[in-house]
């Protein structure tokens, strides 16, 4: 029993190391100073950083993924709240049916969804920018919004609202001041979960902006032409901006997997 | 009251209507067509479908021959890791789901980079394996090739794969488990029982997502592959520098036909599982 008990902590401890590592380097990485990332470490230094803020392009990638992943958040938490809530009253089986049909973008590789959304756009004769990845966005972050705002919503207490009711309150009025405040939390973390996922995507970004940048595609260029460590440093601005989201997320709606 | 549910929904349906039904009707459309002095012509035929299956049958195979194995280890690395947290590590558990959970949202491109520096000549394992004179000359098979591949793979799936089979493991009661091995199960016959009746639903999950998102790779194999070509590296150019819409369209929906097809093969292997 003891040696099962051994082992078993052994297999977790390397299998977490393996999982975590890679992220902790990326960053460990971004305060060396050697132009290679690699042991040993002589010492430590942020001329990567000096070196990514007198960068040409990074204040307008910055810019440009943040008013992406604000936008991202802000319309997905509207329309997915709104279709929470609506689910939430229908039977189960429905409710379930359609949440799968609208999570297939999800499952669907990134690939195909930029490129058959990047002919389609061009196609209408629409200009390629921010709007269009935007809209894109959309697609994969309202998903994992009506996901968590009904898993909140089908433990509701709707006799809260029938008091309301009963005391006079429209339908209206008793949405604003009771199941708002109610769900706000859970709002709020679902949107930060979209912010996350905008942030962090590549592919479809890539092929729905035209001609701008986003960190990631920032990222990429510089990886295609050298491995400088002053990548690590935005690798550490995306991973800053998409852990701290999804921990205060996973914090306000209390979501464990 | 039954139209207001409705109407709540429908923002959400038109997103889903007009950014993907729209688009890939309009994308199966274009796979019919043909390009003639860089324009789309409309027609309707199957040429490009048998350019995509006859022209690509290596890179498709060199595809699944890499994304089938990735899913599989996925999915048993993650049921394992799952397992691990949710009864064998006690108050460690909840560090390591919260673990799985900061790696799925650590950056797709930045693990990707991640691990380019670890397996590279003058990488981190090189580094270190050099500096300890453990090796005299880096080992070079770790980047640029299928092993260096994989392991990418997997560490990126890894946290898809853990949430959805931990979440059915947290069903399972410990005394479940207790009273099989009173009645004289042994260790594999748990797991078995576990993986494919507890774990049915996120253990096919985890294999749909994992072969899904693996064989529509691109940036992987072209970072991290070397000379590895998957099917997406041949589909991408074709809406950049080569002006091919039909052709990468056609591509596409071969693609995922083949995933679909080994997903359903091994949805249906899955039931002879089933005790019912």
């Amino acid at each position: 029993m003891i040696i099962d008990k051994f082992v078993s902590r052994i297999f977790a401890f390397v299998l977490s190391f393996f999982l975590i590592s890679p992220i902790l380097l990326v960053v460990l990485f971004a305060f060396t100073d050697r132009a290679i990332a690699s042991f040993p470490i002589n010492s430590l230094s942020l001329k990567w950083w000096v070196e990514i803020f007198n960068h040409r392009q990074f204040a307008s990638c910055l810019f440009n993924s943040i008013t992406i992943g604000l936008s991202v958040a802000l319309v997905s938490s509207i329309t997915g709240t709104m279709a929470a809530v609506g689910l939430s009253k229908l039977p189960t089986k429905t409710a379930s049916l359609t949440l799968a049909i609208i999570s297939i973008p999800i499952m669907l590789p990134p690939l195909v969804l930029g490129i058959a959304l990047l002919s389609f756009y061009v196609s209408l004769g629409m200009k390629l920018g921010l709007h269009t990845v935007i809209i894109s966005h959309l697609l994969f972050t309202q998903p994992f919004v009506i996901l968590v705002v009904y898993s909140r919503m089908i433990t509701f207490d709707y006799s809260v609202i029938d008091s309301a009711r009963d005391l006079g309150a429209s339908p209206l009025k008793a949405f604003i001041t009771i199941t708002i405040p109610i769900i706000q939390p859970v709002v709020i973390g679902a949107a930060l979960l979209a912010v996350a996922l905008s942030v962090d995507d590549f592919i479809i970004t890539f092929f729905t902006i035209g001609a701008g940048n986003t960190l990631p595609t920032l990222v990429f260029g510089m990886m295609r032409t050298s491995l400088r460590p002053s990548v690590n440093a935005i690798g550490t601005i995306i991973l800053f901006m998409t852990i701290s989201s999804s921990i205060i997320a996973l914090w306000i709606t209390k979501y464990r997997g | 009251m039954k139209n207001k549910n409705f109407l709540l929904i429908t923002p959400a349906i038109a997103i889903f209507s007009f950014l993907f039904v729209l688009p890939f009707i309009y994308f199966f459309l274009i796979s019919l067509w043909k390009i003639k002095f860089f324009k789309l012509i409309k027609d309707f035929n199957l040429v490009n479908y048998e350019k995509a299956i006859f022209n690509y049958v290596e890179i498709f195979l060199n595809t699944y021959s890499i994304s089938i194995p990735v899913a599989i280890v996925t999915t048993i690395i993650g049921f394992y890791y799952s397992y691990l947290a949710r009864f064998k590590t006690g108050k460690f558990g909840s560090i390591m789901i919260f673990i799985a959970l900061i790696t799925l949202f650590g950056g797709y491109l930045m693990k990707i980079y991640a691990w380019k520096t670890i397996l590279g000549n003058e990488g981190i394992i090189n580094s270190i394996l050099i500096y300890f004179h453990m090796i005299d000359e880096p080992l070079s098979f770790l980047l640029y090739s299928k092993q260096g591949l994989i392991i990418t793979f997997v560490h990126f799936l890894l946290p898809f794969s853990i949430l959805p089979t931990y979440a059915s493991l947290r069903g399972v009661n410990e005394i479940e488990i207790d009273s099989m091995k009173d009645l004289g199960a042994k260790f594999y016959h748990v797991q078995f029982m576990l993986f494919f009746q507890r774990c049915r639903t996120g253990v096919l999950a985890s294999f749909v997502f994992c072969l899904l998102i693996t064989s529509g790779d691109y940036i992987t194999p072209y970072l991290i592959g070397g000379k590895i070509t998957f099917i997406g590296n041949m589909i991408a150019p074709k809406f950049g520098q080569f002006y091919d819409w039909p052709g990468g369209a056609a591509m596409s929906f071969t693609m995922l036909t083949i995933s679909i097809s080994i997903i359903l093969i091994v949805t249906f292997l899955f039931k002879f599982t089933d005790p019912k």
